[in-house]
């Protein structure tokens, strides 16, 4: 049987989604530090680095800079590579905006601290208009997000 | 959130699909960022541009469909009381024969510009829209892309503008209004934390170092610069661009220049800064070293002009380029409004760059462009930043002067 965990969130953008978890706790910028065309982080240095978002549930402190982050999230989309989910620490002005556009559910305030709660690979169902996370692992690891 | 009967009205369609997207996106938006009505906003900076991802392998679906939104954008007027000008572009729509300057996107470009035209924004394609005629005054609500812009909009003008992304600031250009949230309120223009400045501040590049630095610290909170002087437009410029980059700054203070803060006490409303934070001779070095990644002295790219170059800073390369020539193998440009240089060509400044080998590059810049180049010199610390993800070239961030000598050379020789 796969561990699973059932967590409060606040829903910030409704909607939901599921995917297997990327998770840093870092910030990130997709102007610049985000490839629209393949998904992958191509921020120097960046703990994500090389990984791909494309269907991904993306669990960061938070996004920032600059304010062509809804355009990146759109041209994502568009090309099938966006991620499938947000949770952040602290909501990003620009990152909400392109979530809402693009249909993408996003929360905050998890019950826990969420770099220590959820691994890179973990399973999870992302409930916005519920405000709840279902994290469930020892399923299928996902090879890297290719 | 509270809507007007109006309002309400556009949402159910009465002003077709499209306004009644545009309007559903700003409720949305409000409504996460915690704003309970919308206010009226005359003043919008746009972004407008046709990806550049052709080279990098795009789907033509995805190109055509994000092309098709932002014709979309352009069938409809611009709100009448609004101003609306343009952000810089991915191409230029200068004859350049450089890959980079793809016929295809420039041909859609071209196209979305002359849309846009007739719809009433200002194609201005800059990223510093201050400097060419849009200026807000004190209190005036804004909705500007362009995260530098915004940071000089709230703290150099005391105008009131958050971060927008390109369907709020189109959203806001036809319909006039926008969500009250974040910096449009005076509770959220506060000061978080006091940065006091030791070093001395020579040029706008040392400028640019300082607000590096900060960006870092600050987060999404509000700095409030103290014990610096006023700073020249050029070096405000610098100061916004860095804060906007290495953090998501809105706004700052400086005591005695940013127009609510006429003394420290007013910077952060009474209240107790969060935070102190010292900014010194050795911290402004360290800024500039960590944007030095070049492993050898040949410079083959010299960018100024990141946020576009002022008349004033066209004008002072021009003098130092006078009757001197740029080495072989690189290449100077000089980013800029189209405005600005339609001025320096009046002036004669632009014959004299380009007599010396260098270039004025209009509506957009070479990292935007994504001109790739080995080893880059700027006098820009946002430029100096994107330029290592988006091109892959080493950067050298140093003052105008220091560039320069670079661009003649041929070589990194220092600052001195």
């Amino acid at each position: 049987m796969p561990e699973k965990l059932v967590l409060r969130a606040r829903g910030v953008v409704k909607g939901r989604a599921e995917g297997y978890a990327l998770v840093a706790d870092a910030t990130l910028s997709f102007w610049g530090e985000v490839d629209p065309v393949s998904g992958r982080v191509i921020g120097r240095g960046h703990p994500l680095e090389g990984q791909s978002l494309a269907g991904r549930v993306l669990v960061i402190r938070s996004t920032r800079g600059s304010s062509a982050t809804p355009m990146v999230l759109n041209l994502a989309a568009l090309e099938g590579v966006a991620p499938a989910a947000f949770v952040n620490v602290e909501v990003d002005s620009l990152a909400a905006l392109g979530a809402i556009v693009n249909r993408i559910p996003m929360v905050t305030d998890l019950e826990r601290d969420p770099f220590e709660t959820i691994r890179t690979g973990d399973y999870v169902i992302v409930d916005a208009s519920a405000g709840i996370l279902e994290v469930r692992r020892d399923e299928p690891q996902d090879s890297g997000g290719g | 959130m509270e809507l007007t009967a109006e309002q309400r009205a556009i949402l159910e369609g009465a002003r077709g699909p499209y306004l009644a997207q545009c309007l559903r996106w700003l409720v949305e938006w409000g409504e996460v960022m915690g704003a309970r009505r919308l206010v009226r906003c005359d003043n919008t900076h746009v972004l407008l541009c046709v990806p550049n991802l052709v080279a990098r392998g795009a789907s033509a679906r995805t190109l055509e469909t994000f092309a098709e939104g932002l014709r979309e954008a352009c069938r409809h007027p611009v709100a009448p009381h609004c101003v609306a000008t343009v952000h810089t572009l991915f191409v230029t729509l200068d004859s350049l024969q450089v890959p980079e300057n793809n016929p295809d996107q420039v041909r859609v470009q071209r196209e979305i510009a002359d849309m846009a035209v007739r719809a009433g924004y200002l194609t201005t394609f800059t990223c510093a829209p201050y400097l060419v005629g849009n200026v807000p005054i004190k209190g005036e609500i804004c909705a500007w892309t362009e995260s530098s812009a915004v940071v000089y909009a709230n703290s150099i003008l005391g105008a009131r503008t958050v971060r927008h992304g390109n369907e709020s600031a189109i959203a806001a250009s036809l319909l006039g209004v926008v969500p009250e949230f974040g910096v449009l309120l005076d509770e959220n223009r506060r000061g978080t934390l006091r940065v006091e400045v030791r070093a001395e501040l020579r040029h706008p590049t040392d400028w640019g170092a300082l607000g590096y630095f900060t960006g870092k610290i600050a987060g999404l909170g509000i700095p409030v610069f103290d014990g610096v002087r006023r700073p020249s437009q050029d070096e405000a410029k610098q100061l916004c661009a860095a804060l906007a980059t290495s953090g998501g700054v809105s706004m700052f203070h400086i005591v005695g220049v940013t127009p609510e803060a006429p003394t420290l006490e007013a910077a952060f409303g009474g209240r107790t800064p969060r935070e102190n934070v010292i900014f010194t001779e050795a911290d402004l070095r360290v800024t500039y070293d960590s944007l030095r990644t070049a492993t050898g002295d040949e410079v083959d790219a010299v960018i100024i002009g990141c946020p576009h170059a002022s008349l004033r800073e066209i004008s002072r390369v021009a003098r130092r380029l006078e009757g001197r020539r740029v080495a072989g193998g690189v290449r100077l440009w000089i980013n800029a409004a189209r405005a600005t240089r339609c001025a320096a060509d009046a002036m004669g400044l632009t014959a004299i760059i380009e007599a010396a080998g260098g270039r004025i590059l209009c509506d957009t810049c070479p990292t935007n462009m994504r001109i790739p180049c080995r080893r880059l010199v700027t006098d820009g610390f946002k430029q100096a930043h994107y330029a290592r993800g988006m091109t892959g070239a080493e950067v050298i961030v140093a003052d105008t002067e220091a560039c320069l000598r670079a661009a003649v050379t041929g070589r990194w020789t220092g600052d001195a």
